[in-house]
């Protein structure tokens, strides 16, 4: 599904380069729940952006789902957002203006879904996170896992395959975070969900069945859990 | 989708209450001030609008070119119009000569007893003139209605207030000046407040010719009250019409004048806007003045718009998650941009409605100020509601692009992870709009000051003479009037509170002028024309005017001694002014000996030089008796004249001014002009200052934790302050210098219309810094002074 070849990645400053990612290459299936690891500073974010492709390679290749999207214009980026990859944020991200409700609902806009399909697919999620109650709260109204919860249910709404989580569980108390990890998991497992995590706890790399560890931009370990 | 972006546009506004009120505040005045301006510029565009063939339809001028001066006249010859529709056939389709009068009107009831006696404007007019403009007519038609001698048509107003019903007045009879009676012939329908034609009661050409006045024949006369309006052959061009005036000239005139006279054609739709020649309805709104207000508006609204963009840049920061958020949503930078100029729109529309009840508001204020009806309704010109229209896409467009552009271009990667700070890019263009925008309050600033103090210039400056206390008072001039002149000025001399009283044909300053050619010691005609005015010998005590060589006038009726000003003999070369008495002077056909040199006072308004003035007695001329009262009793005392007046000449209708409502009224424009700019400068200081405080507020904001970790280091409360303050105070001085030569290429060229004004000194330029810097300083320290106090630990807890 995601194929990286010789990814490098570096910011020139006063002619001396800093690299962040180095000659990174791996290949991640359809339906594997990828764990990033590493130490601060090693690269881990900017690898899962490479991947979510808010940001661009300096030098090797990309290919995701058998295309080449290396560099990309705006609107086939915003297509492949629309219908294959979710986002998952440390810090939520969810619009403060809008409801639980209307958050769960945008991508759906996005993508012109009609409006009797919308109504269902948010009902089924609020339904399946337990968040109905709570649809027509703003997010500064609910706990944080509350509003993680409400950002993955987000991220499924638009059905995607993928979905890219960038330390969602870090702002989580560990009980919350637990939650969070199995639901993750129970993505993954019964819906075929490819997700693909960055990760400081060895606790949550666990759920997933592949760790890709990474320090000073290489890729130190690949390791497959075996469960 | 756009209702959810409304939504979402509606809780965004809401969150940020202060900055909404900001913006829709200073968007609504701004509004607000651009609809007034633009009813008011569309009243003065419809002038004359309507009238059928009106392209083809034009107004003949007089021009005289004399050795040092041309000027032109709305007025022609009397018998022009009968010559021209004589030469120019091939041209002119119709042309027709139109009388500008006035007397007094008279009613009488069945029994024959006076009913109505009023004092009216008449117009005498050829019945072609109906055809080459078109009026309503509500009974009669002009063909029969002009053509016969003594016969009147009234508007039905007019109609309505001597008959009671317009419907009953044709086949009546009305008096006119006590010699006349007119028969009423025809009824038509009231011209409209924006026509340059009030015309209410017609009077047929005919009847003035047969009064028999002998200049109606002569070419050398020409009164600014006969007029010719011509009508212009279909698919004939005036260009081709203009070229056949100059034998036309040739033909008609004599070429032994001082002066050489030419004509041209003006426009219909010239006539409103044309301020030297001025029209019947003397409502004249110069074209020039007309683009001056839609800068002022367009110059506020720019203000507006700048807050509106520096507010929303400086906020834009605190959107960034959103728009990253909703790019890996997979929003297309489109939809980002429609989002948030939806924002833009909401607040322009809210500000629209708040911007028309402030209209509302200030509409009586604007029509007492120019002394029209002006109409602020959408039903009855449709083109207001379509102005509102564009203006709302304008400002929205204006306001809310750059910004949307701005917000929409964030990298959502950076935008994620809050790596957003208010860029540089964005911060100088805040800066440099708010320089603009400062600039141009600091014009407006210096403007007004500049307009203001010229004003009380003319208030103050000496004119000559003394213009306080004097009434004029109108007196017919007829040979049965003049037999009663001597009762009438002995029973006034005799009112407690009246000084002196004099006859005279204009006050020293007036914009009733004669100019006429003289010879001087019996030499040849004169170089220049002078200024002549006549009045009895107590001209000089009434008025206040000084006598620096001879004597005043005697006791006479005609002329005989003559009196000139100073500028007559510099322009005469005198120099020793006491040469110049006993010399004769010739002039309108009469001679006599020059008794006196007056002092040097302004016969015109402040905008004009000092004319050579020739002032002699002439009873026949006599058109005002001017009577200079005790200050302490003028109403009492006005009271009694008018008593008297009304006891003497029972036949006549009385009327008065005063000597300085007169001369104010020479400086209406400048008036009008003053009030505009101290307005407009005061809307524009407070729109501005506002929009600082909002940008204030915001810095300060975004620089709270940066202000407690100063504080934490040691920082002091004046310390901080001035950190804050420092941009402003050097954005706004700045402003300053962009604003000074600018503002004094304005005011200069204003001031130089004026013959008699003040020195342009840096001062009003000081003031004007010091104003702004002084705001400016007091705005901000309010906000930063806030910050700076706050409780440190509030700032530094978070993160």
């Amino acid at each position: 599904m995601i194929q990286l070849n010789n990814i490098e990645k570096y910011y020139a400053n006063k002619g001396i380069k800093n690299y962040v990612l180095r000659l990174v290459t791996t290949n991640i299936k359809q339906g594997e729940f990828v764990s990033i690891m590493g130490p601060s500073g090693a690269g881990k974010s900017t690898l899962l952006n490479i991947i979510g492709m808010l940001e661009e390679p300096t030098y090797g290749s990309y290919e995701f789902l058998g295309e080449d999207v290396t560099s990309l214009n705006e609107r086939k980026r915003i297509e492949l957002y629309r219908n294959h990859i979710g986002f998952v944020f440390q810090a939520y991200h969810l619009i403060d203006e809008m409801t639980v409700y209307e958050n769960i609902e945008a991508p759906l806009l996005y993508k012109k879904v009609g409006s009797s399909e919308r109504a269902s697919r948010i009902a089924d999620l609020l339904d399946r996170f337990n968040i109905v109650a709570k649809k027509d709260l703003f997010p500064n109204q609910l706990s944080g896992g509350q509003q993680q919860l409400v950002g993955i249910a987000r991220a499924l709404a638009a059905q995607p395959s993928i979905i890219l989580a960038d330390e969602p569980t870090g702002n989580l108390q560990s009980a919350q975070a637990e939650e969070i990890m199995t639901l993750f998991k129970k993505l993954n497992q019964e819906d075929g969900i490819t997700i693909i995590q960055v990760t400081h706890s060895e606790k949550n790399a666990q759920y997933g069945n592949r760790i890709l560890h990474i320090a000073d931009g290489i890729v130190k370990e690949d390791v497959a859990i075996l469960s | 989708m756009f209702k959810l972006n409304l939504k979402i546009a509606w809780r965004n506004l809401w969150k940020n209450k202060g900055y909404t009120f900001i913006n829709i505040l200073g968007l609504s005045i701004g509004m607000a001030s651009c609809i007034l301006i633009f009813i008011f510029i569309r009243y003065q565009l419809s002038f004359d609008e309507n009238f059928k063939n009106e392209s083809r339809i034009y107004r003949v001028i007089s021009g005289w070119t004399t050795p040092d001066n041309f000027f032109e006249s709305a007025g022609t010859p009397r018998p022009l119009p009968a010559a021209m529709r004589n030469d120019f056939k091939q041209q002119f389709d119709k042309v027709a000569a139109i009388q500008a009068s006035g007397g007094i009107i008279k009613v009488k009831d069945e029994s024959g007893k006076e009913r109505i006696k009023t004092s009216e404007s008449v117009h005498y007019a050829e019945p072609d003139f109906f055809e080459i403009l078109s009026f309503k007519w509500l009974d009669g038609n002009p063909r029969q209605s002009l053509s016969q001698p003594n016969t009147v048509v009234l508007s039905d107003e007019m109609a309505d207030k001597l008959f009671g019903d317009w419907h009953r007045a044709v086949g009546k009879s009305i008096n006119f000046q006590n010699k006349v009676d007119l028969k009423v012939t025809g009824i038509i329908e009231k011209t409209p407040d924006n026509s340059s034609f009030p015309l209410k009661v017609i009077i047929s050409y005919k009847t003035y010719l047969n009064q028999a006045r002998p200049e109606s024949t002569n070419w050398g006369t020409v009164s600014s009250t006969s007029e010719c309006y011509v009508l212009l052959k279909e698919g004939a061009s005036i260009e081709d019409a203009s070229k056949s005036l100059p034998q036309f000239i040739t033909k008609y005139y004599k070429r032994d004048n001082v002066s050489k006279e030419s004509h041209r054609f003006q426009q219909l739709r010239d006539i409103h806007y044309n301020a030297d020649l001025g029209n019947f309805a003397n409502k004249v709104m110069p074209k020039k003045e007309l683009y001056g207000l839609a800068i002022i508006g367009a110059f506020l609204l720019l203000t507006a718009c700048i807050n509106f963009i520096n507010l929303a840049t400086a906020q834009a920061v605190s959107r960034g998650k959103e728009v990253g958020v909703r790019k890996v949503m997979g929003s297309l930078r489109r939809q980002l941009i429609v989002q948030f100029l939806t924002e833009t729109l909401t607040i322009t529309v809210i500000s629209l409605l708040v911007g028309c009840v402030l209209t509302e508001v200030a509409l009586p204020g604007m029509q007492s100020l120019f002394k029209d009806h002006i109409s602020f309704s959408i039903i009855e010109h449709p083109i207001i509601f379509v102005f509102m229209v564009v203006l709302v896409l304008l400002v929205s467009f204006l306001a809310g692009f750059y910004p949307a552009m701005v917000m929409s271009g964030y990298s959502p990667a950076l935008a994620i992870k809050n790596k957003i700070t208010a860029n540089t890019a964005g911060l100088s263009l805040r800066k440099i709009l708010v320089v603009v925008q400062f600039a141009i309050t600091i014009i407006l600033i210096i403007g007004t000051l500049v307009i203001l103090r010229q004003m009380s210039y003319m208030r103050e400056k000496p004119l000559g003479f003394i213009p306080t206390a004097v009434a004029l008072v109108d007196v017919p001039s007829d040979s049965m009037a003049f037999t009663r002149y001597h009762t009438l000025q002995d029973r006034i001399n005799k009112i407690p509170g009246v000084l002196s009283t004099s006859y005279c044909d204009a006050a020293p300053s007036s914009d009733f002028n004669n100019q006429s050619n003289f010879n001087y010691n019996g030499t040849v005609k004169s170089t220049f024309q002078a200024n002549t005015k006549t009045g009895d010998e107590n001209y000089f005590k009434t008025f206040g005017l000084e006598i620096i060589a001879g004597k005043g006038l005697s006791k006479s009726d005609t002329l005989k001694d003559i009196v000139v000003n100073e500028t007559m003999l510099k322009k005469l070369n005198v120099v020793n002014y006491n040469d110049a008495i006993g010399k004769s002077i010739r002039i309108n056909g009469k001679t006599g000996n020059i008794i006196g040199v007056v002092k040097d006072f302004n016969n015109m308004s402040l905008h004009e030089p000092i004319s050579p003035i020739v002032i002699n007695s002439d009873k026949e001329s006599y058109t005002t008796i001017a009577v200079k009262l005790d200050s302490k009793s003028i109403l009492p005392a006005m009271r009694a004249i008018e008593k008297t007046w009304n006891t003497v000449l029972p036949e006549y209708v009385y009327e008065s001014t005063f000597m300085d409502d007169k001369i104010s009224e020479y400086y209406q424009t400048e008036k009008i002009m003053g009030t505009l700019f101290k307005v407009f400068a005061g809307v524009i200081i407070f729109i501005s200052f506002i929009g600082l405080f909002g940008l204030i507020s915001f810095v300060a904001t975004q620089r709270t934790r940066e202000v407690a970790i100063r504080k934490v280091l040691g920082a002091s409360t004046l310390e901080l302050v001035k950190m804050l303050n420092g941009s402003f105070l050097l954005m706004v001085f700045l402003a300053n210098l962009v604003a000074w030569p600018l503002a004094y290429l304005f005011v200069a060229k204003w001031l130089a219309t004026f013959t008699y004004r003040i020195d342009l000194n840096i001062w009003p330029f000081v003031f004007a810094m010091i104003i702004s810097m002084v705001i400016t300083l007091i705005t901000v320290s309010i906000r930063s002074y806030k910050a700076a106090v706050a409780n440190t630990i509030d700032a530094l807890k978070y993160e």
